[in-house]
């Protein structure tokens, strides 16, 4: 579905990534881990097109993404959900959605997929954006991102600073739309990573070291230390 | 959550409080046809501004672009509207010309795919050079053929001596008119060739050192624009004589909205250009943008002083605001409509029917359908969540920058719409666009800077204040402690706009609309 081919990508004078190749089979949830400052977020939007790579290549259903832009990568059917949401603060909750259409009645379409994996938002829908409590930022990001067709999706860090009991409905809610989409997960709790994705992908210092199947990785205590710091 | 709303917006609301009450007190000190007047010429300065703000906060809110060059958008516009009124003839021979050079850069997408297959052959430093050969060569083409295209002569004295003078002459047919000689089809063949040549050179320097074009679509929107391009050069060059004359015997009214929608036509394309051209290669380089902004606007004044030489002109009021005859000055806005009299009563105050009451509504339609643009349709939703953050409106598949060229061309137009608007009233300068930019800029920092309805209250605030200031510079203000009433000398007009901007930044630093980062 998505194959990113030694990718090296620079923000200003900064080599961030160098040399990062991942593959996210279709219909499946990939996790994609490391310390923070690793470059999963960066890796994200390169595929994305918002970070440019220098050299390398990525490969969409077969097609090259390298020099398209942004707005070309994600109409190809490519949703994103950012690190820190960026819900727009001066839309109500029915616009934030509504500006996620590619094709007009989109939102009509996907209306009840997205009310009933967060019955949240439907009581909400008119508020404005900046009146939502984190936990609602973070579904509304998840849901805006199912609004159009979208066969892939990029996901920064669903699980940051939520609460517990947040958290929980995030995972099904993720757990229950990978069913339709395929889903590339950065996550830095490592608990909801391995719950949630079934490969996994590891950077470390902008390269890319190791990848395989969660449930091998969860058994692998020495990579945990080396690469996560953390079990 | 009411209260909520109400704690966290205190310091917004006393303000607001302190200001109305300034303003009501200020009403106290004079009588009330002293007062309406006062209030209807600040409203509608403030509508002037208002037209000028709105773009510069719309572009500098959706793109961070601080354009220094607004104020002399907000100039040709009115030179353009001026000459669409004034001289509708020669503005017809003009567009011969002009759009048949602008058919060669409308199919510049068409052409860039051919120049490109073609470019890739070249070796040595051959690709480097000729599009710049190319480009020298279309360009001299266009001004050597432009030295042997007649033009209708271009007497603007005729009309400028008095604002009268040329209502008059066309009332009682006694308008002079020296027709050009008809064109030879060698010369206006000349200016399509030139602009393909020009076309052909941008896009060779467009293609340097580019990757090889692999795509290549039909463009559907570039190939119709050049057929009608092609269309009305055609229609104004085989059609010359009596396009002019229809244009020429149409009444002043008639012309006068025409202008109107001529200059907002042109500042909207103007816009287009300079965004696509000259603003997007500098996306990231702020300073590098304002030192083209600026550069950019002493451009502009070099070019309206080239091209309309003299340094000031009026412009005559249409027929429609200049009516004296039998029942004018009007007592109501129906007999106003009815005798279309130059001025009327309101409140025992003479009143312009032009200055005072046609501007401020043009100017709250214009405020409103903004507004509408804003809050109903998909691309007002566009520009509000981009002014938040562009890099996630495109994340979500819409192609921004698209949306960049289209705020930027709506906020040149509503420039160039303001400067027509302002023209019959303040008249024509080189330096009217300066002086516009400074209070649009002092309106947009009181207002908020990014904020739609912060600019629109800014400006008006901003006109409403030297309104009054200039008013009680007249009847002076009585003060308690002073034996003499006080009144302001006239350079604390512009000061008290300034003073007002210090003011409410001490006080809210984010402007009265701003958010609270």
């Amino acid at each position: 579905m998505l194959s990113v081919k030694n990718i090296h990508t620079f923000i200003g004078q900064f080599h961030i990534l160098e040399g990062v190749s991942l593959e996210v089979p279709r219909g499946t949830i990939t996790a994609l881990l490391g310390r923070n400052g690793a470059g999963k977020t960066t890796t994200l939007k390169s595929i994305l097109g918002l970070t440019p790579p220098t050299s390398g290549e990525i490969l969409f259903d077969g097609r090259s993404l390298n020099g398209r832009r942004s707005y070309d990568i994600a109409s190809l059917g490519i949703g994103y959900v950012p690190e820190h949401r960026a819900i727009f603060r001066d839309l109500s909750v029915a616009e934030n959605l509504k500006i996620a259409e590619r094709k007009r009645g989109d939102l009509a379409r996907k209306e009840t997929l997205i009310f009933d994996l967060f019955p949240d938002l439907k009581r909400l829908i008119h508020l404005s954006g900046t009146n939502l409590s984190g936990g609602q930022q973070q579904m509304l990001a998840v849901a805006r991102a199912l609004v159009p067709d979208n066969d892939l999706l990029l996901i920064d860090e669903p699980s940051e600073g939520l609460a517990p009991v947040i958290i929980e409905q995030m995972m099904i809610a993720i757990k229950a739309l990978s069913a339709e989409t395929t889903v590339l997960l950065v996550e830095q709790n490592f608990i909801v990573a391995t719950q949630l994705a079934e490969y996994y992908v590891i950077i470390d210092e902008g390269r890319s070291v190791q990848s395989g199947r969660m449930a091998d990785l969860v058994d692998d205590q020495e990579t945990i230390q080396k690469y996560l710091g953390a079990a | 959550m009411t209260f909520d709303r109400l704690k966290k917006n205190r310091t917004r609301l006393i303000t607001l409080a302190i200001l109305t009450v300034l303003f009501v007190t200020a009403s106290r000190g004079m009588p009330a046809d002293d007062w309406a007047l006062t209030v209807l010429r600040g409203l509608s300065v403030g509508m002037i501004t208002f037209l000028v703000a709105a773009g510069l906060s719309l572009i500098f809110g959706l793109m961070d672009v601080l354009n220094l060059a607004h104020g002399e958008l907000f100039m040709i516009g009115a030179y353009v509207g001026w000459t669409v009124y004034v001289r509708p003839d020669t503005v017809v021979d003009l567009l011969t010309p002009i759009c048949l050079v602008a058919v060669g850069l409308a199919l510049l997408p068409l052409l860039e795919p051919t120049v490109d297959r073609w470019q890739k052959q070249l070796t040595g430093r051959l690709p480097q050079v000729w599009p710049w050969l190319t480009m020298t060569l279309g360009a001299g083409g266009v001004v050597w053929l432009f030295g042997r295209y007649p033009l209708s002569i271009w007497h603007p004295e005729e009309f400028s001596q008095s604002p009268g003078t040329f209502a008059l002459a066309v009332d009682q047919g006694t308008l002079q008119v020296v027709p050009a000689e008809s064109t030879g089809l060698i010369v206006v063949l000349g200016f399509l060739l030139a602009g393909f040549v020009l076309a052909a050179g941008i896009a060779g320097w467009r293609r340097l050192g580019t990757a090889p074009l692999s795509h290549s679509g039909l463009p559907r929107g570039a190939v119709m624009a050049g057929v009608l391009l092609l269309l009305v050069a055609a229609v104004c060059w085989l059609a010359n004589d009596s396009l002019s004359n229809w244009l020429l015997n149409m009444n002043t009214t008639g012309r006068f909205f025409l202008a109107m929608g001529a200059a907002t036509g042109a500042g909207v394309l103007l816009g287009g250009f300079v965004e696509t051209t000259l603003i997007r290669p500098l996306y990231d380089r702020p300073i590098y943008q304002l030192m083209l902004t600026l550069g950019l606007s002493f451009i502009g004044i070099e070019l309206v002083r080239a091209v309309w030489g003299r340094p000031e002109f009026t412009m005559p009021k249409a027929a429609l605001f200049n009516g004296r005859g039998d029942g004018c000055p009007a007592e109501s806005f129906a007999d106003l409509l009815a005798n279309q009299c130059a001025t009327m009563s309101l409140f025992g105050a003479r009143i312009r029917t032009y200055n005072e009451i046609f501007i401020i509504v043009v100017g709250l339609v214009v405020l409103i359908a903004v507004w509408i643009l804003l809050q109903r349709t998909r691309l007002g939703m566009i520009i509000r969540a981009g002014v938040q953050d562009s890099e996630m409106v495109e994340a979500l598949g819409i192609n921004v920058r698209r949306v960049f060229t289209q705020v930027f061309a709506l906020g040149v137009g509503l420039a160039a719409l303001g400067g027509v608007l302002a023209a019959p009233s303040i008249g024509l300068s080189n330096d009217m666009g300066t002086r516009l930019l400074l209070l649009a800029l002092i309106a947009l920092a009181i207002g908020g800077l990014t904020s739609f309805p912060g600019a629109a209250a800014g400006a008006i605030l901003v006109g409403l204040l030297q309104q009054f200031m200039i008013k009680y510079g007249q009847i002076g203000i009585p003060l308690p402690f002073l034996a003499e009433p006080f009144k302001p000398s006239p350079p604390l007009v512009p000061a008290s706009a300034v003073l007002l901007m210090v003011v409410i930044l001490l006080v809210l630093p984010q402007g009265l609309f701003g958010r609270n980062e």
